[in-house]
Order: C-alpha cells, then sequence, then structure tokens
C-alpha cells in the first residue's frame, strides 16, 4: 500500500457538491406552479392511452381511443345519450323517417349549425362526408355498405337509398366515423368523394391534425403516443363549451395516471386499474365514474378437429360451469362489471343480468362432472388456451388465464396456457386453428345485429360452429322486428341457442372506472363507443 | 493506409446488408399475419379486404422481390409505409428519435462525469475506501435491472417523496415547442422558452440516472483497470522518481494514455444506449426509439423492424470501424496484416 | 475514512479480507440462492401456484412475508422458486454460448487465414444485431417459452466467448512454450488443448462468472418484456412485470426485483475478485 496519505487534486467533495447543487436546481424547479394559473384552469386534460389510434380522419377510424376526439370535433346526423342505448336522439339531424318506398331514409337536418369555420352547414356537406367514406372503402364503409346512394333533397334536407333495408343502419351510423364535415376546407386540403377517392383522396395527412366539423371543439394537433390537441368551437351549435382548449395526453401506465390525477396533473383519468380506483375512494377532490361499457370479455372454446373432447358439447358445457365467474367478477376487477348472458351485453334489447341469473353459465361444479361423465370424459381432459399480452381495464389476460386454469383444474380439465403476441394469436384465432381462445369484444355501434351476425357468421367459423338454420332464422327475424318488445324476446331465444352450443363463455363486461377531478362538472361518459361527452363539460 | 479503409467499408457495406437479410428471413418465418392485426374484425374476416391490404403493403410479393423494394428504397433513403401507422416509417423515425437521443446523451455525459473522476480516484488511491465504494457502487450499477429501477425511483421519488416530475418528456400541461431539433432541450433554449426548458431538463432527471447506471459502473471499472495498468507503466515511474507532484504525473501522464480503451468502449457503451432504451423507455412512458423498436416488433411491422436493424447496424459498424481505424491509425502493422 | 487512520501496511488477512470480501460475499450469496432453488419445495410454506382470488395483494405480513400478488399467491415461495428458473437459464445459456463461442475462436485463432477472418466477420455480424428484436422475432416465429428464450439468447451470446479466445490463444500461440511443443513435434489439436487452453483459462473464468450474471439480467428483461416463461411459472422478470402497475402494493414488484438484484451481484462480485486475483499487478502487491 502506497501513499495513503498523499492528497489528491480532484476533490470529490466540490464534485459531488457541485452535482447534487445542480440536481436541485433542476429538480426544483421541476414542479413549476401546476395547475394553478388561468391557461391551466381553462384546459380540460385528459389522460388516456392513445398508442392504438392511427387516424383522426372520421372516415379512417377503427381503433379504441381515437372516436373520442373525432366525437368532440364533429357530429353525426344522429346519436346516443349516455346510458340509453336502446332509443335514438337527433344530432346534427332533428328528425328522420323511412319514406313509403320502404327503402330511403330521409334526414332533415338541424337549422343554424355552423362548422367552426363559421360557414352554415348544408345538406351538400352531409353528401359529400358519406359518400367520403363509402368511396375511401376503409374500414368503416364496411359497416354502412347497404347504403346505396345519398342524395341532397334541399338545402337541409338529404335522401339516403338502403340496398337492404332488412338491416340495421340508424343505431350504426350514430358512431363518430360517420359524421358531417365541411366540404370546402376538405376539399381544399385533398379531399374528395368520387369514385376513385380510395387513391385520389389526400386529406388524411391534413385531417390527422386538424378537423373540419361541427363539434364543440376542434383538432389542432397530434404528436403520436404523445398528445392530441383541441380548441373550443365558438361556432358551435350547443352552447359555449366550458374549456378553452383540451388536451389529450398519453399516458401508456395506468400507475403514470393514477399519480397525474392525484397531483391535479391531469383532470380525467381513463385507464386505472381496479386496486388503483380502490385508492381513490376517500379522496375529496376526485370522484370516480362508472360507466358501463358495452365490450366484454369472452373465451371462445372451439369445436378443434385437433382436440376430441372440445368436440362433445357436454365437455365444453362443463367447462362453463367450472369456472368461478363470481371470484372473477368480484376480487379481479373489484366488481366494477357485469356478466351478459352470450354475445349481447348488458344494456342493449334484450339482455339484462337477470337473464344471465336465469338461463346463464355459472359456477357448479357437481353439474360440471356430471357433464364430464356423460361425456364419457370422468378424468377430465386438456386443451390449450391461447391469450395475447394485454389488459382490459386492468385485467390482463394472463391472470385471467390463470384463474381459469385453477378453477377448471378443480374438475379436472387440465387448460395449457399460450401466451403469444397478438399478431400469432389473431392469425391462429381467425384462421380457425386455435382450441381455445381469450379476447375481447368491442362493436363499432349499439347496434344488435352486429353482435349476433358476428357470432353466427365469423366468429362461428372461427369456433367450428355449424349454425343451425333454425338459428340463423331467428337472428334475421329479431333484427328484421322493429318493436322493441317483441325483438327483445327473439333476442333472448336467440341467447338461449348461444348458451346451448357453449363455444363462447362471456366473463366479463367492464364498468369502466373513470376518475375525474371534482374541479370538472358536467362531463358525462358513455359507452356508445366514443368514451365521453365533451360539450358540456366545465371548470368548477 | 487507403487500401486499409477501403478495403473496411466494403466490408462494413456488406455486414449491414447481410444484417438486414437474416432479420428480414426471421421475420418472415413469424406464422402470424401483420395484415390481420391492422384490419378491424369485420374487415380481417373478408377475404377481399385482407388481399387489397396486402398488395397495398407489397406483402403478396415473392421475398427477393420484397426484399429488393427495400433496397431500393434504401438507396433512395426511403424505408417504406410502416405497416401499423401507416405512414412513412422515416417519418417515425425522425419523431420518436430525438427523445432517445436526449435521454442517451444525457445518460452518457452523466455516466462520464461520475464514472471517469471515481475510476481515476478508485486506481490512484487504489484498496483505499474510495476504491472499494467504487466497485461496490459499479458493481451495483452493473447487477441492477433497468426495469425494475425505473419502477423504483419512479415510485420513490415521484410517487412518495413528490421530489421529480413523472413519466414522460414533459408536464401534462405544457405544450411542446416546435420541433427544431426535436431535442426539447436545445429547441427550447433556442426559442428562450425557459419555463419548458426547466420542465424538460426535470423529466430527463430519474430516467437518465437509471439508464446511466448500468453505463456508470462500466465506465468506472474500465477507467480503474486502464489507469492501474498505464500508473504501473516505466515512464509513470520514472515521472514520480523525478519527483513530479502527483496529480501532475496522474493528471499528465497516466490519464491520456489510459484514455483509450475508456474512448472504445465508452463508443460502444454510446451505442447500446442508444439501442438499448426499451426498458426505462417502457416504464417511464418516453416517446422514443426504443418503445418503437418494441411495438415494432410484437406487430412484426416489417417495414419498421427493417429500418430499424437498419439504423442499429449502421451505428455499430461505423462505431467497430471507428475503433479499428483509431487502433490502425496507433499501430501501423493492423493495417498492412 | 479507514484508508487514512490505518497503517500503510495492513496485516495480511485485514488486506485479503478487503481485496476479496466482496467476492466472498458473492459466494455466498450465490451459494444460498442455489440452496434455496434446490430445496425450494421443502424451505417454502405455500403451493407455488395456489389461486385463491379472495387473499389477492395482501401486504407483507407474518403469513406472508412478502404479501401475495393478484391472484393470491404468496409472492416469497414465488420468489424462491423463482430462483430455479434464473439460475438454470443462466448457467445453461452461459456453457452452451460459452464453451461454443470459447472452441470456435480458439480454432480460428489456431486456424488463421480465411477460416479466422470469415469467422471474426460472423461476430462482427451478431454484434450489429438489434438484440431485442432478434430475440422478439425468433420468439414470434417459434412461439413465446423458456426454451425459445434461451436460444434467441444463444444466437447473440456467443461472439464474445470467441472473440476473447481467439485473442487469447493469438497471444499465447507466440509463447515460446508454444513454439517448443511445436518443434517436439505434438499435432496441433493436442496443443491447443493441452497446451494453450490452460494458460488462456484465467480470462475465460472471469467472463464466465460475470456472463452467469449477465445472462439471468438478459433473461428477466425479456421476461418482462413478456417473452420468457409460460404462466404460471414463477420467474423474477415476469414479477416484476405483474407488479409495475402495482405502485400502492409495491411488494409484487419490489421483491423479485431484489431477487434479480442480489444474485446478480453475487456473480459480479465474484467475477470481479476472480479478475482481481488472476491479475498479476494485484498479485504482485
Amino acid at each position: 500500500m502506497t501513499d495513503t496519505t498523499t492528497k489528491i487534486a480532484i476533490g470529490r467533495r466540490p464534485f459531488v457538491a457541485g452535482a447534487g447543487g445542480l440536481l436541485g436546481a433542476v429538480l426544483a424547479g421541476a414542479r413549476p406552479a401546476r395547475a394553478q394559473n388561468a391557461a391551466r384552469k381553462a384546459t380540460l386534460v385528459i389522460g388516456l392511452d392513445i398508442s392504438d389510434s392511427i387516424s383522426l380522419d372520421p372516415a379512417r377510424v377503427a381503433q379504441y381511443s381515437n372516436p373520442l376526439p373525432c366525437h368532440a370535433a364533429y357530429d353525426s346526423l344522429v346519436t346516443f345519450s349516455p346510458g340509453d342505448y336502446v332509443n335514438l336522439k337527433p344530432s346534427a339531424a332533428t328528425e328522420w323517417q323511412m319514406l313509403p318506398d320502404g327503402k330511403t331514409l330521409r334526414f332533415k337536418l338541424r337549422q343554424g349549425v355552423k362548422f367552426s369555420t363559421g360557414k352554415p352547414m348544408t345538406a351538400e356537406d352531409a353528401r359529400f362526408s358519406f359518400e367520403r367514406v363509402i368511396n375511401l372503402k376503409d374500414q368503416p364503409q364496411q359497416y354502412i355498405a347497404t347504403i346505396g346512394s345519398v342524395k341532397v333533397v334541399d338545402d337541409h334536407t338529404i335522401d339516403m337509398t338502403l340496398t337492404d333495408p332488412t338491416q340495421p343502419i340508424l343505431t350504426i351510423i350514430a358512431a363518430p366515423e360517420f359524421i358531417v364535415m365541411e366540404k370546402a376546407v376538405a376539399m381544399a386540403h385533398g379531399a374528395t368523394d368520387a369514385a376513385d377517392a380510395k387513391t385520389a383522396d389526400k386529406a388524411t395527412t391534413w385531417l390527422n391534425a386538424n378537423s373540419c366539423g361541427t363539434g364543440p371543439y376542434r383538432i389542432t394537433g397530434w404528436q403520436r403516443n404523445q398528445s392530441m390537441q383541441m380548441v373550443r368551437n365558438d361556432h358551435y351549435w350547443g352552447g359555449k363549451p366550458g374549456y378553452e382548449r383540451v388536451l389529450i395526453r398519453h399516458m401508456s401506465e395506468s400507475a403514470a395516471q393514477l399519480l397525474a390525477i392525484q397531483r391535479g396533473d391531469i383532470d380525467v383519468a381513463f385507464n386505472l386499474i381496479p386496486e388503483q380506483v380502490a385508492l381513490l375512494k376517500d379522496n375529496k377532490d376526485i370522484r370516480v365514474e362508472g360507466a358501463t361499457s358495452l365490450d366484454f370479455i369472452y373465451m371462445a372454446v372451439v369445436n378443434s378437429p385437433d382436440n376430441p373432447a372440445l368436440q362433445k358439447q357436454q365437455a365444453r358445457q362443463a367447462i362453463g360451469y367450472a369456472i368461478d365467474y363470481d371470484g372473477i367478477i368480484k376480487n379481479l376487477i373489484g366488481g366494477h362489471a357485469v356478466r351478459p348472458v352470450s354475445f349481447l351485453p348488458v344494456g342493449v334489447n334484450g339482455s339484462t343480468e337477470a337473464l344471465t341469473k336465469k338461463i346463464g353459465f355459472r359456477e357448479d361444479l357437481p353439474r360440471a362432472r356430471k357433464l364430464l361423465a356423460e361425456a364419457g370424459l370422468p378424468d377430465g381432459f386438456s386443451f390449450q388456451l391461447a391469450y395475447g399480452k394485454a389488459a382490459i381495464a386492468g385485467v390482463s389476460y394472463e391472470n385471467l388465464a390463470q384463474k381459469i386454469q385453477a378453477d377448471l383444474a378443480r374438475v379436472g380439465i387440465k387448460a395449457e396456457l399460450a401466451p403469444m403476441d397478438q399478431l400469432n394469436l389473431r392469425t391462429m384465432y381467425l384462421g380457425a386453428k386455435a382450441q381455445a381462445v381469450l379476447t375481447f369484444w368491442n362493436p363499432p355501434a349499439p347496434e344488435n345485429l352486429l353482435w349476433a351476425a358476428a357470432s353466427i357468421d365469423r366468429v362461428a367459423k372461427r369456433v367450428h360452429w355449424d349454425v343451425p338454420a333454425a338459428v340463423r332464422a331467428n337472428v334475421a327475424a329479431a333484427a328484421a322486428e322493429r318493436d322493441l318488445a317483441k325483438s327483445a324476446v327473439l333476442w333472448e331465444k336467440y341467447q338461449q341457442d348461444m348458451v346451448d352450443a357453449a363455444n363462447q363463455f362471456v366473463l366479463i363486461q367492464p364498468i369502466y372506472q373513470i376518475a375525474v377531478r371534482n374541479s370538472v362538472t358536467g362531463l358525462r361518459l358513455t359507452a356508445a363507443g366514443w368514451m365521453a361527452e365533451l360539450d358540456k363539460a366545465k371548470p368548477v | 493506409m487507403l487500401r486499409y479503409i477501403v478495403s473496411r467499408l466494403g466490408i462494413s457495406v456488406v455486414m449491414i446488408l447481410l444484417a438486414t437479410v437474416v432479420i428480414f428471413l426471421i421475420a418472415n418465418t413469424v406464422p402470424g399475419d401483420p395484415v390481420l392485426m391492422q384490419l378491424g374484425d369485420l374487415a380481417a374476416s373478408d377475404p377481399v379486404r385482407v388481399a387489397e391490404f396486402r398488395a397495398h403493403m407489397g406483402l403478396d410479393l415473392p421475398l427477393w422481390h420484397r426484399y429488393w423494394i427495400f433496397l431500393w428504397g434504401l438507396l433512395h433513403g426511403d424505408f417504406g409505409e410502416s405497416i401499423v401507422s401507416r405512414r412513412p416509417v422515416l417519418q417515425d423515425i425522425i419523431e420518436y428519435a430525438p427523445a432517445t437521443v436526449e435521454l442517451a446523451s444525457i445518460s452518457f455525459v452523466l455516466a462520464l462525469l461520475v464514472g471517469l473522476p471515481l475510476g481515476v480516484l478508485a486506481a490512484v488511491r487504489r484498496d483505499s475506501w474510495i476504491d472499494h465504494v467504487a466497485r461496490f457502487v459499479s458493481l451495483i450499477g452493473v447487477s441492477a435491472p433497468t426495469f425494475w429501477l425505473a419502477f423504483v425511483v419512479l415510485a420513490i421519488f415521484y410517487g412518495w417523496l413528490d421530489w421529480a416530475p413523472g413519466p414522460g418528456r414533459l408536464d401534462p400541461v405544457s405544450f411542446p415547442p416546435t420541433p427544431i431539433t426535436g431535442l426539447l432541450l436545445i429547441d427550447t433554449a433556442w426559442v428562450g422558452d425557459w419555463a419548458t426548458f426547466r420542465d424538460a431538463a426535470a423529466h430527463l432527471v430519474l430516467p437518465s440516472i437509471v439508464l446511466a447506471g448500468s453505463t456508470l459502473g462500466l465506465i468506472t471499472r474500465t477507467t480503474r483497470a486502464a489507469m492501474l495498468e498505464s500508473l504501473s507503466q516505466d515512464y509513470v515511474r520514472v515521472a514520480r522518481a523525478k519527483g513530479l507532484r502527483r496529480w501532475v504525473v496522474v493528471n499528465g501522464h497516466a490519464l491520456p494514455n489510459a484514455m483509450l480503451p475508456v474512448v472504445t468502449l465508452g463508443g460502444l457503451a454510446y451505442a447500446n444506449l442508444l439501442a438499448g432504451a426499451v426498458m426505462t423507455e417502457t416504464v417511464f412512458s418516453w416517446p422514443g426509439l426504443g418503445r418503437y423498436t418494441f411495438t415494432s416488433a410484437v406487430a412484426v411491422d416489417f417495414p419498421a423492424i427493417m429500418a430499424i436493424t437498419t439504423i442499429v447496424a449502421v451505428v455499430f459498424v461505423a462505431v467497430n470501424f471507428l475503433v479499428d481505424l483509431s487502433y490502425a491509425l496507433l499501430d501501423p502493422r493492423v493495417a498492412k496484416r | 475514512m479507514s484508508g487514512i487512520v490505518l497503517p500503510a501496511i495492513a496485516s495480511p488477512r485485514r488486506r485479503w479480507l478487503r481485496r476479496y470480501g466482496l467476492a466472498g460475499l458473492g459466494a455466498a450469496i450465490i451459494v444460498a440462492w442455489t440452496l434455496l432453488a434446490i430445496f425450494a419445495p421443502w424451505v417454502t410454506p405455500y403451493d407455488v401456484n395456489f389461486v385463491d382470488v379472495a387473499n389477492r395483494l395482501h401486504a407483507p405480513s407474518w403469513t406472508h412475508w412478502m404479501g401475495t400478488d393478484q391472484l393470491g399467491r404468496d409472492v416469497a415461495t414465488r420468489v424462491v422458486y423463482g430462483a430455479r428458473i434464473s439460475l438454470t437459464v443462466g448457467f445453461v445459456v452461459v456453457a452452451i454460448g460459452g464453451t461454443f463461442g470459447t472452441l470456435l475462436g480458439a480454432i480460428a485463432a489456431y486456424a488463421r487465414g480465411w477460416a479466422e477472418e470469415a469467422l471474426m466477420r460472423l461476430t462482427d455480424l451478431v454484434f450489429c444485431f438489434p438484440a431485442i428484436i432478434l430475440a422478439m422475432a425468433i420468439a414470434a416465429a417459434l412461439g413465446i417459452g423458456t426454451t425459445n428464450t434461451v436460444i434467441a439468447m444463444l444466437v447473440v451470446w456467443w461472439p464474445k466467448f470467441a472473440r476473447l479466445s481467439r485473442s487469447l490463444v493469438i497471444t499465447q500461440r507466440s509463447m515460446e512454450y508454444v513454439e517448443a511443443a511445436q518443434s517436439v513435434g505434438f499435432k496441433p489439436g493436442h496443443i491447443l488443448i493441452r497446451q494453450i487452453m490452460p494458460n488462456a483459462v484465467g480470462p475465460l473464468v472471469v467472463l464466465l462468472t460475470l456472463d452467469v450474471g449477465n445472462a439471468i439480467l438478459v433473461f428477466a428483461g425479456l421476461s418482462f418484456l413478456g417473452l420468457g416463461v409460460i404462466p404460471p411459472t414463477a420467474e423474477w422478470g415476469s414479477m416484476v412485470a405483474d407488479g409495475r402497475e402495482l405502485v400502492q402494493q409495491w411488494w409484487v414488484a419490489t421483491f423479485p426485483g431484489i431477487a434479480i438484484l442480489t444474485v446478480v451481484m453475487g456473480f459480479n462480485f465474484m467475477g470481479d475478485g476472480f479478475r482481481d486475483w488472476l491479475d498479476p499487478h494485484a498479485r504482485s502487491r
């Protein structure tokens, strides 16, 4: 050991002190007078995971988070008000009726509606907007494929001709994909409604960062995976919106959203998990609002050619009776969920929780064992359960799959878990090659047929269900029936058919828990597909 | 010498192309169809739509043709259109890269500022308490899992103590400045927006410390080893024997000679920081290349994957090349071989 | 502090302790974890995969030392079981990757010429892959699972060993004893394995030791990103991922993280001690 007593020149203490001082200075400036100043008060800040958004051009909206800004920036002809997903309400159109020919819908547009530029909305704008969606042939077009043509009758009237009037359309065009945009502005930025719009339309780039609608706010910017900005539309027909600006902040981590809303950095947090919601119960500044969604998580069990056991109806039913549904809802999602019978969520016509109690699956282990014995599988069987790496309302498929695995093990059924990336999962499920899949369903609009048709066509193929003609006829009759009470009876019959087939077990229909600071009033949550109505939101 | 450089350059280009070929082939063996994931349920069940989208993305072409399109685009500075974001990959990268460059640079500087003096001190005062502390700190630095460390510091300093700002590059209420370089610190300083500058700087503190951890350990250990080596050289002993003061010997004689390995390793470490910020960026919601890499890989977004592979390969090959070149310059025998 | 008060020459025992104390600590940590892993079923009070959602997210208590996770499983039990996967993967990756890389590097160095050049370019090639993309692409192509993740790691693991062993062999090759062996007429293979390798083994052992820790860290990272094990297997990286969102229920992510930290630290302490011990400068003092 040499020179232990020699002093050296590089003093560590000044260095450490210097670095510490610098750090302190930076951090001291880090927490500016946040949330206090006037600009902050006039801004509604929303914390939301927007990583899925790929477009703010309404004609290309097909994801989960982008309907929110689109609905705030544009108005559709008709709409659903929060809590009622059965009766349509007027929006850009004030009245609508089927003409005597039985295939033409006539809409009367609202008088005095102005775009964010101040120009009045006309029937030509509405026609242009619909024709653009149709000719652009992006995903939203598929849902309105039965619209043959849209014609201007007069300045405030349009006629919509349907190729198949038995198919529902009004409930579908309430979605933010089917709105009225200002033709002149859109065309100035490259939009077209011509037949070759698929290649000729160049407006999407502009529409991704701007808007030209009649809604309460106007989109002014979008930085992907960072934020979306909107400013007030002073010409809004529904009264002056309460905020000068709306800022949607991308926050992919729910923990970050929780901390941010606790400190007042954001006003609304959309993606909290049940454990975090529980923490906010005693917070005086924050309220938690529940919004029953129309989305659900389900387990599809396939009549798989690779697994003889799964081809037996009793074996699949045994799965249905071995799952601890109440334990899942009570514990995994903190009670913030309901459970429908089958592929029709609670809240739409003909689907209620009471019906689930009556005809739905429930935990009944002796019955599950009996069914297994009847299937000739008294010792159980095994199957592969695939799921993606994701979470819905704070419940990860992974935890759900492990819970189901443990539940089924009680009657001797062995679920072999197969975690996958979404890509392989989708390819396998859509290609009808899976044995069982845990996944999610959210419809573009609250229309019963959208669920039912999927379950007897696309999803039926995926689960190898050979749908009986009687089941198909019943669904067609239910969809064509315009009397709500009568159709409800037919929809109940459909749900019973689904239970008998035992290919889908709906586990959770979440009641989304959205935290809102008490400094915000008038924000109404909706399950119709666009999360929230911003028009009446204002600071206290 | 020139011949050496030219031949090395040629080899480098071949290496980069080989790397892209390999990734291209592996990505193509994935059984999943990236198109199905990007289309809605209805569209994905419609074979016509799926075929249209495949054709639009060029996924219906034979393998060699698709690779050729990639090469051809590369020559023209065009990486193609991302399957996920549906816009040019280059645009995506221009948007995400500055966040990563800023974070990686700050944490690299941080690691150097702490690691170099610590390494020198540890070597000079070998076996003293500071040597042991340096060793302990650097070993912890390389041992801590970044993803966990990120969680812990965020929970403590943001969630509990409220000393530091939360995830992201800016406070929720701050609007980013109009991008000039995309580096927030430079852009805000340029227009004199000091409030946003402070905000951006504060947001960098926690993630850059977390990211600096492992680099710090590496730099400290390398500096110490190199300094020990150079302190034991004869000329240093001679200088000491002549009675030069210790700090003159350390700073004037030993340190410069110890820098070469440190610089080499530093270069590689910086390249690693740029490429390896996935975990830190995930936990801190940092909108950078690391997360873009992750999401692109999960979605098997071919154009994006190819672009990232190319960029990472270029960075590593360039660093390797510079390192080899510096050795060649220092030791002429290498070039002649 | 002690450096200043201590006399210039410390007692040999204290000096040894100060120099190799950390290495000893590292070895002790590894031995402890290895024993826990082997005897996991006997030292843990609960069934590792016992799901009890009614008892989920309980804070640490006398009944659950490290609390329970989202499915009501005992975190302490799962942390102990997690050591099995992590240690196994660490050893397997380094053993296979290390052996393969070392042999390849040694052969290349001994063969010289185009074989050496080709090998070195191959290692360059692997070095310039973005490892995450490679691992994810392989996982997507072969499916998620421990074996596939280990395969992905092995693909990028061997080159550093190849480089090190090549440089070691080149250094040794020019030593006098090799020339002597050649002049005596030993075959090249005999010289490589019996003469050169034993002399080059020191630095390799250092790298191997440090690398087990590194491999555990990388595997935990991939697992954190969702590429590691198939549930319900207990694994540290995925346990941290489980608890990542649970700031209030800190125990879910914190304890498995500490487990990773200690094991990796153990290997790093030990490797560092080895290096010091092998370093001629260090021993001469």
